[in-house]
């Protein structure tokens, strides 16, 4: 048999970590960022009953950490009675954002076609987010279960960007960047996001700039957000297994320069 | 005379997309609607080019004996899934989408969720104060773990407060310059594109 390399034993400590982690109940109290405050204002003080679009733009291997994103922002809405049009401008995103509002939807109460619609997919992002700036009804004719646009109540009387707060658009890429600079630069469409953690740095000065309103980062941001609802779900929960990785790998760098200084000093000593 | 006609599509519909973006009269409102609706068809025309890209690169090595197995099982996912969309559609609880419920976005997961491990392995192998600069990202990037952590907030306040600050200053200053470069970039071959100067989109010699 061959012998474990150090790699092996960093994979092997990784992997007892975040075990330990998940299995533990730690309750943890997060200072929660002005990014993901201003989101929760935000849906706090939208007048009840109004309309937002869900975009799911993102693909399936990042739902470990867009899941606990979109479920604290679709159970805000739902508490605050907010009615939600979900749309996919990435294909991968289509299913699970269907079967996400299915979900949440059904932990509220809400009905399909009153409370909630989901158009389903579109491709060519741009050319889609463009579209539906002139007409909602033309770019998404039925929906993702094939009824007709205009034949459900919540969407029978929304035509365009015009008749709708904003869109939170759910990605774990650019995608966002160009709700930014199409929907927002051209409709004045209120633009808020929720993104994985490797993006938040790009979207950080669109932030600052007000051109994207606020954005829940990663699943730390997930975290804020479901303690400011307070409602314990996967951000949370995934928040000690992240905490105890980053430290781990903290340490394991503290550790291999540890190992470099001592090889430099003996190495000098020669 | 195949290039010029292609220079002047080119340039006509660059025209008019830009002056449509500032007029919001009715008969332009519709115009770009049309527009829009066929550049998603002409999209989808380009799936097919992709695909049967795809196909033919690994029909070609399955012939030379090239990692025959994997690429027989690219293949049945290329003819497979399309095949289950036709018979019984896309919509959810139908055997295409229990397909990539079940199959694909837990692959897709999975090899996600195996960076961290690279992460660890990386940092602990790679990540050495060598020299000055080495010095500053190792400490940034360890306030910036620590931040993202629940124990930051715990061991001191001022660890997301700096980690805050790093984001709101130095890194953004440097993503603006980007942003406005890759803006100004964009501006440039767009109008050397549409006036015919830039004209490499059109493959074959100049």
């Amino acid at each position: 048999m061959r012998r474990l390399q150090p790699r092996h034993w960093v994979f092997l400590g990784l992997l007892v970590v975040i075990t330990v982690a998940m299995l533990l109940r730690v309750p943890l109290a997060l200072r929660t960022s002005p990014e993901t405050q201003r989101l929760y204002d935000y849906l706090n003080e939208l007048p009840e009953g109004s309309v937002l679009l869900i975009s799911f733009d993102h693909e399936a291997s990042s739902l470990p950490e867009i899941r606990p994103i979109a479920e604290a922002i679709l159970r805000h809405a739902f508490e605050r009675d907010h009615k939600l049009i979900g749309l996919a401008l990435l294909a991968e995103g289509t299913v699970i954002g269907y079967r996400l509002m299915e979900q949440v939807a059904a932990e509220y109460g809400r009905t399909y076609g009153e409370d909630y619609v989901y158009l389903g997919f579109k491709p060519q992002f741009i050319a889609a987010i463009l579209s539906m700036g002139e007409s909602i009804p033309v770019t998404f004719p039925v929906d993702y279960l094939g009824s007709p646009y205009t034949s459900l109540p919540l969407s029978v009387d929304i035509g365009s960007y015009a008749d709708v707060a904003g869109v939170i658009s759910i990605t774990d890429g650019s995608l966002t960047t160009h709700w930014i600079e199409y929907a927002g630069a051209r409709y004045n469409l209120r633009v808020l996001g929720g993104v994985t953690a490797a993006m938040v740095t790009t979207y950080d000065p669109y932030v600052s700039s007000g051109q994207m309103h606020a954005m829940i980062g990663g699943l730390r941001g997930a975290a804020e957000y479901e303690q400011l609802i307070r409602v314990s779900g996967g951000g949370l929960r995934g928040m000690l297994a992240q905490s105890a990785s980053h430290i781990y790998i903290l340490l394991l760098v503290l550790l291999g320069n540890i190992i470099y200084w001592r090889e430099q000093r003996k190495a000098g000593k020669r | 005379m195949n290039r010029k006609i292609a220079l002047i599509i080119c340039f006509i519909f660059g025209v008019v997309m830009f002056l449509q973006y500032f007029s919001g009269h009715p008969v332009s409102r519709r115009i770009n609607q049309a527009i829009l609706e066929y550049w998603q068809i002409i999209f989808a025309f380009t799936l097919v080019v992709g695909i049967v890209g795809v196909m033919r690169t690994n029909i070609e090595k399955i012939g030379r004996g090239d990692d025959v197995f994997f690429r027989v099982v690219t293949l049945a996912g290329i003819l497979i899934m399309p095949l289950l969309a036709l018979v019984w559609g896309i919509r959810a609880d139908t055997p295409f989408m229990w397909m990539f419920e079940n199959v694909q976005a837990p692959m897709q997961a999975t090899v996600f969720s195996l960076l961290a491990f690279f992460v660890a392995s990386a940092s602990f192998r790679g990540f050495r104060a060598r020299s000055a600069q080495a010095t500053v990202l190792l400490v940034s990037a360890s306030i910036i773990l620590l931040s993202r952590s629940a124990l930051g907030g715990i061991l001191a306040d001022e660890i997301p407060q700096f980690a805050e600050w790093m984001r709101n200053y130095p890194s953004m200053s440097a993503r603006r310059a980007i942003l406005i470069g890759i803006g100004l970039g964009s501006i440039t071959t767009s109008l050397r594109v549409i006036l015919g100067i830039e004209r490499t989109w059109l493959g074959g010699r100049q």
